[in-house]
């Protein structure tokens, strides 16, 4: 953009200007890595070397961490509850959004400018301050403690909604209109003109939502109370908790750290854009 | 008008009805469930005694609000929000910023550095919660070590009140330093390439031009980083909950976790429901400001 410009500076400025920017993006990138690089290193030490704040790499890595946590402890089952529990939440916050952005978009009708700002006010407000009633709901419901639980009371996702809607407003509205007159319903029209247009919405929807939802921590943690559906985050809570209490572990907590976020960011890596759309992209809202 | 016409307008006005209902009940009834219900029910309980263990309960007006705002406990909340999120806002932005002013263009390596830098923002807070526990331990902990290697005197991290904050704060910034960034290099990228040209011409020093060019035209994502960043703070709690769960001595706690220490753990429904009121009243008074600044900015 401005190479004309930094040609005009001196060799001297220039190299300077380098050094500095190699040493910004160095230091932080260190600082942002190092949490990462120090779990990992931390769970192939033993007991009592974990303690010992002199020895950086383990002498001999103690790999049997890994399985000890793989095999013998609950995180996989709170993983797979996370997994599965994330992956139907997300297909019903899309079916559930999809429709109500398709009718916010596509749909002409009376309360339509009402529904969005009644939508929009909702957003704005800390989740945070439904969490009472919303646990007597379930309690009235007899949904405390269950799967059932957490997945009915997280059907809707507004962020998604946004997402959508901002997706579904570039799509020329003759089109849908093209699909109709073919006697297509308003339902087909959505699925097989207006999802396969916008895709990419479809699938940051998708990530995002599964990440925040795999990862959730305070509301699950608040209605549930058996270990059996636990989700990730707060089994990991739990098993670090039951280990301070007694001679603690290190290296075996941070093996278990290891086991829940590897895998995130290894699927993290290969989907990086998707998540890099959803923030950056033309929306600006985050979920 | 006659009763025919009558009632062919009022069928052309409700033909559409069911279709409309089709599509919008399947996100509003939970949205009304779970959303607008609950918030509308946390109002009134905050002017009730109810206790949670008891099915009844007197309304008792403003008392709650009037022992809230009696209580010193509140104010020391409040003012720990209040630094907790102004110490996560400004390091955020800033080195956000500088983070995407130094990768929007691009160089060898440049995509494995927008990796490392935006990768905590995906991490479970809990989980690497627990890795930073680890890291603060004041004996055996590596921080500390890193700090007797650079000559520095060992630090207390979260096991003083005098440090707590300081190190919750640290981990809240490692983990959104990222999202900043992603947001900033969007917004750098739409900056139109004529107005550094222009700025070229005229002479512009590289200062001048961020100054006069880059800093105004990326002037709404910093808006919006500002307050969404200060939205997020107001609702932190995964990362409080694992390395200090408010403590030591109450020096991090927030009014999200005197909401969660009176609503579930003391069962003070009506004062924790009070507490919401005020969180609602902060996030929706943002939240506006954002609405009405940001409709008079166009974004590009």
């Amino acid at each position: 953009m401005n190479t004309r410009y930094s040609d005009k500076r001196s060799l001297s400025v220039r190299i300077l200007s380098i050094i500095g920017k190699v040493l910004i993006l160095g230091v932080t990138s260190m600082f942002t890595a190092f949490p990462f690089v120090w779990m990992v290193l931390s769970m192939l030490k033993t007991k009592t070397e974990v303690m010992n704040p002199n020895s950086f790499f383990p002498a001999v890595p103690q790999w049997s961490n890994i399985t000890k946590v793989l095999f013998d402890s609950n995180i996989p089952k709170y993983m797979w509850n996370s997994t599965w529990v994330s992956i139907v939440i997300v297909a019903i916050q899309i079916v559930t959004g999809a429709m109500l952005a398709y009718a916010l978009v596509f749909l002409k009708f009376r309360t339509n400018k009402i529904l969005f700002t009644i939508v929009m006010a909702t957003y704005m407000l800390p989740v945070a301050a439904t969490y009472i009633p919303s646990y007597i709901i379930l309690a009235n419901w007899n949904m405390l403690d269950s799967f059932r639980g957490i997945i009915i009371s997280s059907t809707v996702s507004i962020f998604g909604i946004f997402l959508l809607r901002q997706g579904f407003m570039q799509i020329p509205k003759g089109l849908v209109e093209a699909a109709r007159m073919d006697g297509a319903t308003h339902w087909r029209a959505l699925w097989e003109v207006v999802c396969p247009m916008t895709k990419s919405s479809f699938i940051t929807f998708g990530l995002m939502n599964f990440i925040s939802t795999y990862n959730n921590y305070m509301w699950p943690s608040l209605i549930t109370k058996t270990k059996d559906v636990y989700l990730v985050s707060q089994g990991l809570r739990s098993e670090f908790l039951a280990n301070t209490a007694v001679n603690i572990d290190w290296a075996l907590v941070m093996a278990s750290s290891a086991v829940v976020i590897v895998p995130l960011l290894v699927l993290f890596a290969f989907t990086q854009k998707w998540f890099i759309n959803g923030i950056g992209g033309e929306t600006g809202i985050k979920g | 008008m006659s009763t025919k016409k009558v009632k062919r307008k009022y069928k052309k006005r409700y033909d559409k009805l069911p279709t409309v209902l089709f599509f919008v009940l399947p996100a509003l009834i939970p949205l009304i469930v779970f959303w607008i219900y609950p918030i509308s029910r946390s109002i009134w309980l905050s002017f009730t005694n109810w206790d949670f263990m008891t099915p009844n309960y007197k309304i008792v007006g403003l008392r709650n609000y009037i022992n809230l705002f009696k209580d010193i406990r509140f104010y020391e909340a409040l003012t720990n929000t209040l630094i907790f999120t102004l110490g996560t806002l400004f390091p955020t932005i800033i080195i956000g910023l500088i983070l995407a002013l130094l990768l929007v263009k691009n160089f060898r390596g440049n995509g494995i550095l927008k990796f490392i830098l935006f990768s905590p923002w995906i991490t479970p807070t809990v989980a690497i919660s627990i890795v930073w526990t680890w890291i603060f331990k004041v004996d055996g902990g590596i921080a500390n070590k890193i700090l007797q290697l650079v000559g520095m005197a060992p630090y207390s991290w979260i096991d003083k009140s005098s440090s707590a904050m300081f190190s919750v704060i640290l981990v809240t910034v490692w983990k959104s330093l990222g999202y900043a960034m992603i947001f900033y290099l969007s917004a750098l990228e739409k900056v139109p390439g004529e107005l550094y040209e222009a700025g070229a011409l005229d002479g512009a020093s590289s200062w001048r031009q961020f100054f006069d060019i880059t800093l105004p035209s990326i002037s709404p994502t910093t808006f919006f980083l500002t307050i969404i960043t200060m939205v997020n703070s107001l609702q932190a709690y995964d990362q409080i909950q694992v390395l200090t769960q408010g403590g030591p001595a109450g020096s991090t706690k927030t009014l999200l976790y005197m909401y969660y220490q009176l609503g579930f753990q003391e069962f003070n429904m009506g004062k924790a429901t009070a507490v919401a009121v005020v969180m609602i009243i902060i996030t929706a008074t943002l939240s506006l400001i954002q609405f009405k600044v940001g409709e008079k900015w166009v974004y590009y």
